[in-house]
């Protein structure tokens, strides 16, 4: 009997064992878990719920039979976004996104240009490092409100606490700008743009230190054999830069300006931020939700937008496979 | 290349990696090595390139370092500085009556007692799991992989007055797996007959690390990811061979491995939290129970009120007073802590 059956089996495809690679992915599951239950079971029912609440109203309803209150929602339709998006809210969302267009070119350049000169090798190195990361640590936050409160004050920016707007971050004025650019010929477009810049240089420096840390760990990356080759091709430093340094580093550019369009849109200084969080305190929770589902969908069309179009310049060294 | 103009016997020219040398037949001395070295165009270029990059380097540390200075000095001043309009910068009178003031009114020590170990608990647990999930991601090709990076990205950029209203309902009532709006039943509910509130405690804290949602966990999370991707798959492999699990491999290699870049996201949550106003406010409703830092900068004390025209700078001292009594602690440990946090990025070699 036994043998007949032994027979048989061997007609049937064997159960296929599990290649180790698949048993491996397998396990990849474990290590994703945490994230995957609390996206199930936590944040995506919290992601519905903040889409319900912009589309309803919260209210408070007896139960006819326990005579208890709960909570009731509403169905309201577009109510909310049609509240939510007045001239004061798109004003806003305007210059958000402007602030941004300047914004994002400027902190991924000068994280860069920092990233190189504090990779090199100088007097100092260390100090000069640990003070540029020193914002990122500290300058987040409540920090952000307390800095905030300062400049509110007096409109001068950085404050010496006597009352008199010190106008420290005045750096160079308007007049000063204009005298160099009046000769060149260029539009006071570009001499306001200058002028912001310089005086936002503090902003700057507060929100690029993410970008740099991201940088310099890309410089590092890059082979020494590289520059070595280079060099003895009679490269300058200049050329260098551009034709290996700079292709090299175009992925961490790229990665850089996404994360610094996502961190800026999502700061709690930001202009839109401020003011949904001011309707969300006094006005209408639900109208601010609306509010940020509408600028939610800004920032990520932004983000595609420019990831299809920037994502064709990027460099990718082929790994040796 | 370079072509130095030699007015001397013709040397022996030889290139190196520092640049062109040569040898001359006999010795040179010291009168026309100098001359030479002077008369270089590179050496002069890489003069002014020092001194142009020492200046601005100095120059941003200032702009960076300059607003602490000033909230250090004016904190310090006494009331009567405020309203002498020769005073400024330096106090004329030394006086600590705002930081005594804060820290009585506010109960400064049960504040740093609480945030730390709130910032601490948050920081381990998410540094733990950004690391888990990083390296899962990175590590392992399963269906579905890409899916979850995707996700990562997105709980990331969305702003987080999105979910705020949300989010506080969901902690008010908490609940897993449930749509509040339809009147779902969730596990909690199921099993407890009722949702369970976590305000007012450190636990939506804790919910949000462990699953790693919580504050920018999304950027650990990608930080970790390029790290372990930048890890050869070699070491695991012969991990495999020689008879080691992927859990021991995890625990043993891969985890001692990553040990700097741990820091640096440990370093970086810590501060987050630390000094985080948003959060705090959604799950502290009311701040009494548990002071955190937050309280630091909400409200003057009593004894620090005065009935004049120059209150209003005072009350700004105070409030930058109050900034400083949050970060000291966090810039003690970022003196501490900086050399790993630069250190571990430069050996994670995260690349795009």
């Amino acid at each position: 009997m036994s043998n007949k059956f032994s027979k048989l089996k061997s007609f049937l495809p064997a159960k296929r064992k599990l290649t180790l690679s698949e048993r491996k992915a397998r396990r990849g599951w474990f290590f994703v878990l945490p994230f995957v239950l609390g996206l199930v079971l936590l944040y995506l029912p919290i992601v519905v719920d903040s889409i319900v609440f912009s589309f309803s109203t919260i209210g408070r309803k007896m139960d006819p039979v326990t005579n208890l209150p709960y909570d009731w929602t509403e169905f309201v339709g577009l109510r909310h976004f049609k509240e939510g998006l007045n001239p004061s809210f798109l004003t806003s969302l305007g210059e958000g996104v402007v602030n941004l267009i300047w914004e994002v070119p400027a902190i991924v350049i000068f994280a860069l240009f920092v990233a190189v000169i504090l990779n090199q090798k100088m007097f100092g190195r260390a100090a000069f490092r640990a003070i540029f990361f020193v914002p990122v640590i500290i300058s987040t936050g409540l920090m952000e409100a307390v800095n905030a409160a300062g400049t509110t004050a007096d409109a001068g920016g950085i404050d010496d606490g006597t009352g008199a707007a010190s106008g420290a971050d005045q750096f160079i004025s308007m007049m000063d700008v204009q005298m160099l650019f009046s000769n060149m010929k260029v539009g006071t477009g570009l001499v306001t743009y200058v002028i912001d810049l310089v005086n936002s240089i503090y902003d700057i420096v507060n929100f690029s230190g993410v970008q740099m840390l991201i940088f310099l760990a890309g410089l590092q990356s890059i082979s020494p054999a590289i520059y070595e080759a280079s060099r003895i091709d009679g490269a300058s430093a200049w050329e260098t830069f551009w034709k290996v340094t700079f292709p090299m580093v175009s992925p961490m550019i790229f990665v850089n300006a996404i994360y610094t369009i996502i961190d800026s849109f999502t700061r709690q200084s930001n202009v839109v931020m401020k003011t949904i969080q001011e309707i969300y305190d006094n006005t209408s929770e639900n109208v601010a939700t609306a509010q940020a589902w509408t600028y939610f969908l800004v920032v990520i069309l932004i983000v595609a937008v420019f990831a299809a179009f920037a994502s064709a310049f990027v460099f990718y060294q082929k790994r040796d496979s | 290349m370079n072509t130095s103009k030699m007015n001397t016997a013709s040397p022996n020219v030889k290139i190196t990696r520092r640049g062109v040398k040569m040898q001359f037949e006999g010795k040179i001395s010291f009168k026309d090595r100098l001359l030479m070295r002077l008369t270089s165009s590179t050496f002069w270029i890489d003069r002014v390139w020092y001194l142009f990059r020492a200046i601005l380097l100095i120059g941003l540390c200032f702009v960076i370092l300059y607003p602490f200075f000033t909230k250090i000095f004016t904190s310090f001043m006494a009331y009567r500085d405020f309203a002498d309009p020769t005073v400024n910068m330096i106090p004329k009178h030394f006086s600590v009556e705002i930081y005594k003031q804060l820290a009585i009114d506010d109960g400064y020590w049960g504040i740093l007692l609480n945030t730390t170990l709130l910032s601490a608990g948050t920081a381990l647990v998410q540094t733990f799991i950004c690391c888990m999930i990083g390296y899962g991601l990175a590590k392992f090709r399963f269906k579905g992989n890409k899916l979850i990076f995707i996700f990562v990205i997105i709980t990331m950029a969305i702003p987080h007055s999105t979910l705020q209203l949300s989010m506080f309902q969901h902690f008010k009532n908490f609940d897993l797996f449930t749509i509040q709006s339809l009147n779902w039943k969730g596990i909690v509910q199921l099993v407890r007959g009722e949702p369970l509130s976590l305000l007012n405690s450190f636990a939506p804290f804790f919910v949000l690390s462990l699953t790693g949602l919580a504050f920018k966990n999304g950027l650990y999370i990608f930080m970790m990811r390029q790290f372990f991707q930048g890890v050869p798959d070699e070491l695991e492999e012969s991990a495999y061979v020689d008879g080691s699990g992927t859990f021991r491999t995890f625990f043993r290699i891969i985890l001692p491995l990553s040990v700097p870049m741990m820091i640096t996201i440990f370093l970086f949550s810590f501060s987050w939290q630390w000094t985080d106003g948003f959060y705090t406010k959604l799950f502290y409703p009311t701040t009494t129970d548990v002071p955190l830092m937050l309280n630091l900068i909400q409200g003057v004390p009593d004894a620090l009120m005065h009935q004049s025209a120059y209150q209003t700078f005072y009350q700004e001292a105070i409030f930058n007073a109050g900034g400083l009594m949050i970060i000291a602690p966090l810039v003690i440990i970022y003196l501490f802590g900086q050399r790993y946090l630069i250190e571990g990025i430069e050996r994670s070699g995260i690349t795009g």
